[in-house]
């Protein structure tokens, strides 16, 4: 029994060292590509592969050079790189050049920004280059600061920011982009800080932040709500840089450009192998779970009297799809991304693989509530970058006029806009992958993705608009309007007619005057009853917001405003305590 | 010998005894993620042409000097308060705690105050500490910001919800005017101490006369519903105001803000974020138009011609004492 006991801990161990030779070259595959850039073409990151490769480095220093004499811009995402190119060189880059690249951040002034992910950038790359010169004075810094003073400055924010998160949730939560910009400066942090406190705790973030897409994982692709998107991938859900970190931290879906670059980064600065358990967490679908999210607004400066608003999200993962959404409401500008279902595909490269509704909001409250634009340019200014903000046709963004209640995959989303809002109408989304779609005379309409039934119910009149690369979009212009969704698994209906069937047996009762009000029962026999602005009830019971925990599910567990992040999975418990600046990993009680 | 020496200084006194500055953001053309375009702080030179001071600067909202110091400016800026000595030396003075700052002043006794995201600091040691002054505030996000030029302690400001004054430099608060309205900007005229000016996000023109202490909105047919975005007090002329906003473009005032008239002939478009009276130039006028450029009136609004700063956005201007060094 010892005996295989031994082999079973030494097949074990074997499988995960093979795991993390996996990781490894996958790590060093990334670097490698993007030093193989031929040196003319050469940016920060390939300067920064080829010194951590020790290769090339002649050429790159003079590309260097040429880069920061030719004129720097980029503020927070001009000093990650640099901060990268600094800690790599290890005796590598001339004196000039090192010379040059202390001068730049005398001679150019980044500016701080207006987010926490700019910020989060912005005092990591100012802490370990104050780290790294010590002794300078204000005079050779570009904000006139000291090292010291630079150095303390960014510690409290950095300190205060974990603080925040590990209690409140993440301010730019589950973002399937930004992701990259949190993990990026805590790799540098883990691996380039001194201060072993600095060191640990960025080591444990980056395991929260992993922890925290791992459980919304599906293939590779990050589902659930999300604080911020972008056009292209909410849509084709993989095309982002958390496909990036999932092919790089677990090995799934496909080799990716890398999208936006971060992973490179994260690669460069020795950026840890998740632990085993997230590997797993991130992995196992094996059985459907409803997985608990509470995070924050971003910093509310207007309109409120709170600087933070609570998210609520509700996620319902299956190995074939995922059903997810937040409470609702305008909880983060331009790029919110309320609620959807994702089915999983064999290739996700150029695949739509989603289905929602929104209200395409556009308006100033929301740009006066987070930021400080002017009224009259803002929405401009807005969409001089992000230029689907202003158009009635958009597909992201949430709205202060929809509502949205869960239980496991089952959605409704109601909305309630006024009159006179601009864009007085709802789109939902029909992705030309979809299949087998099917207007009942019910009402519903039916339809397939990948291996995934879905029934989609307007709660008004609309009609079908074309979308620009594929799709269809149902338009409805009315205010008092809705959508009720309810997904389940080929493996439980084997035909169209087989779910449709049973959907249409599902007792469903709706009003949209005075306010819009459904009652559905579900395919999982569950009965949500739901009226625009009322909380949620599920079989008679409301959603308990106030004890939303700040993750709940089968693999994660944690208390809303306690800084602790339990992990289970198969018997082992692992928790990180930021309280204690601890990590635990143990056998839980009576597993095997 | 002497008599050259006092000819000359007299001779620079005359030709300019201030100097312009304008803070802002060339935007016209302005690709996201390319380097900024001259941005930051712009300082007309003796020869009519703009230099862009310093670092280029995205986001830089208002300047102010302590009286009888205008070699070092005090600069409100998207990352804290920025001061600027006489070597031309910049230095951020805040921390990691403000962002975004919005306005800032400074006032008698030397103190200086700003407002932010979160609310309003003031510093009685020339920016080296700051301290809150929000307590007390329903609202505090801190649009406008003024200290009273003579009386020390009186500060009035302006938040999401109108205008608060208070005369014990924030210890306590009171409502002064236009509840409801976002505030926009305030200023004291450098005339009369008790006429003092606000403006408002779609609420139009407040006027005190008492110091500050209340404000009353004036006939709004010019400015109704619209934004309006700055205030100047003619130095030369004590019944002449201009503002300035988003479709009304430049109104001026000859009775101390009592009636307004609009002034945008010449100009591209109605659409002005900040105006300026040169102290040095009776009715000359400058206005900040948007992505257009810098226009200037030789005649208090009536005609304008384009005077530099093209595809600008200029928040702020003022006329800065011309004795200091920089």
């Amino acid at each position: 029994m010892k005996r295989l006991a031994s082999l079973a801990l030494a097949a074990a161990l074997a499988w995960q060292s093979a795991a993390a030779q996996d990781y490894q070259q996958r790590r060093r595959q990334l670097i490698e590509k993007m030093a193989r850039v031929e040196d003319a073409k050469l940016h920060y990151a390939g300067i920064a592969a080829r010194l951590w490769l020790r290769e090339g480095v002649p050429a790159a220093e003079r590309r260097l050079r040429e880069l920061l004499e030719g004129g720097i811009s980029g503020d927070m995402f001009w000093m990650f790189p640099m901060t990268a190119i600094a800690y790599l060189d290890r005796g590598q880059l001339s004196e000039p050049a090192r010379a040059l690249i202390r001068k730049s951040w005398k001679a150019y002034y980044p500016f701080r920004g207006d987010t926490e992910n700019h910020w989060l950038l912005y005092y990591t790359s100012m802490y370990l280059m104050a780290q790294m010169w010590p002794e300078m004075g204000g005079e050779g810094w570009f904000n006139g600061k000291s090292s010291k003073e630079n150095m303390e400055e960014a510690r409290r924010w950095i300190e205060s920011w974990v603080k925040l998160t590990t209690t409140k949730g993440q301010g730019e939560y589950d973002c399937t982009h930004y992701i990259g910009v949190y993990l990026l400066p805590l790799s540098y942090l883990a691996a380039w800080a001194e201060e072993p406190r600095m060191k640990k705790q960025a080591s444990m973030m980056i395991e929260w932040i992993t922890a925290d897409f791992a459980a919304e994982d599906l293939d590779g692709i990050y589902v659930g709500a999300h604080a911020r998107t972008d056009d292209r991938q909410v849509v084709e859900k993989w095309r982002g840089v958390s496909a990036d970190f999932a092919w790089l931290l677990f090995g799934q879906v496909k080799e990716t450009p890398p999208f936006g670059g971060y992973s490179i980064f994260y690669a460069l600065a020795d950026g840890p192998e998740p632990p085993e358990i997230l590997r797993r967490i991130a992995t196992d679908r094996s059985r459907p779970y409803t997985h608990l999210e509470r995070k924050r607004t971003r910093n509310r400066w207007r309109f409120q009297d709170e600087l933070h608003g609570q998210v609520y999200k509700t996620t319902y993962m299956t190995k074939d799809y995922a059903v997810g959404s937040d409470q609702g409401g305008a909880l983060q500008p331009v790029q919110q991304h309320s609620w959807d279902v994702t089915w999983r595909v064999d290739d996700p490269e150029g695949v739509h693989n989603t289905l929602f509704s929104l209200h395409p909001y556009s308006g100033m409250v929301e740009l006066e509530e987070y930021f400080t634009f002017s009224p009259d340019f803002g929405t401009e200014a807005v969409w001089r970058s992000k230029t689907t903000y202003d158009s009635p046709d958009k597909l992201l963004g949430g709205s202060p006029y929809e509502r949205i209640a869960q239980s496991e995959d089952a959605v409704i989303a109601l909305y309630d806009i006024p009159p006179g809002t601009r864009f007085p109408h709802i789109n939902g989304f029909f992705s030309k992958d979809l299949e087998q779609v099917e207007e009942d005379s019910s009402g519903w309409i039916f339809c397939r993705g990948g291996r995934t039934w879905i029934a989609y119910r307007p709660l008004a009149p609309y009609v079908w608009k074309p979308i620009e690369g594929g799709g269809r979009r149902l338009f409805s212009p009315y205010l008092k309007n809705g959508t009720v969704v309810q997904a389940a698994g080929m493996d439980e209906y084997a035909t169209l007619d087989s779910f449709r069937k049973a959907v249409r047996a599902l007792p469903l009762k709706f009003a949209l005057e005075p306010a819009p009000r459904v009652e559905f029962r579900t395919l999982r026999g569950k009965t949500i009853e739901f009226t625009y602005g009322q909380t949620p009830r599920i079989d008679g019971k409301p959603l308990d917001y106030a004890g939303w925990p700040a993750f709940g599910g089968p693999f994660l567990h944690g208390r809303a405003g306690e800084p602790r992040l339990e992990m289970t999975h198969g018997g082992v418990r692992r928790v990180l305590d930021f309280r204690a600046l601890t990590v635990r990993e143990e056998k839980m009680a009576g597993a095997k | 010998m002497r008599v050259l020496v006092w000819f000359t200084v007299a001779a620079l006194c005359a030709h300019a005894e201030h100097r312009l500055h304008a803070l802002g953001v060339t935007t016209k053309g302005w690709v996201v993620g390319a380097a900024l375009l001259p941005s930051g702080l712009f300082v007309k030179r003796a020869d009519g042409a703009w230099a862009n001071e310093g670092y280029r600067h995205p986001l830089l909202t208002a300047v102010a000097w302590i009286d009888g110091s205008p070699e070092t400016l005090f600069l409100a800026a998207g990352d804290g308060v920025i001061r600027i000595d006489a070597q031309g030396r910049w230095r951020v003075l805040t921390d990691e705690t403000v962002t975004e700052l919005q306005d800032i002043s400074a006032g008698a006794g030397g103190v200086l105050a700003f407002g932010h995201t979160t609310g309003f600091r003031v510093s009685e040691d020339r920016g080296a500490t700051w301290r809150e002054i929000s307590a007390g505030l329903p609202r505090r996000y801190g649009k406008a910001v003024r200290l009273d030029r003579l009386r020390k302690g009186r500060v009035v400001i302006g938040t999401e919800n109108g205008f608060y004054v208070s005369n014990n430099l924030g210890g306590t608060w009171q409502l002064a005017g236009a509840a409801g309205f976002q505030a926009m900007r305030v200023e004291q005229s450098p005339h009369d101490a008790s006429l003092w000016l606000a403006v408002t996000q779609k609420g139009g023109i407040f006027r005190s006369t008492d110091g500050g202490q209340t404000f009353e909105a004036t006939p709004r047919d010019a400015a109704a519903g619209r934004n309006l975005y700055d205030i100047a007090f003619d130095p030369a002329d004590a019944r002449r105001i201009a503002v300035c906003g988003w479709g009304p473009g430049v109104l001026v005032s000859e009775d101390g803000g009592i009636t307004w008239q609009a002034r945008n002939q010449g100009l591209p478009r109605p659409d002005v974020w900040s105006v300026a009276f040169d102290p040095d130039k009776p009715g000359r006028l400058y206005a900040g138009v948007h992505e257009e450029a810098l226009y200037v009136s030789e005649d208090a609004g009536k005609t304008w011609r384009a005077d530099g700063l093209p595809g600008s956005i200029i928040l702020k201007m003022a006329f800065v004492p011309a004795g200091g060094a920089r």
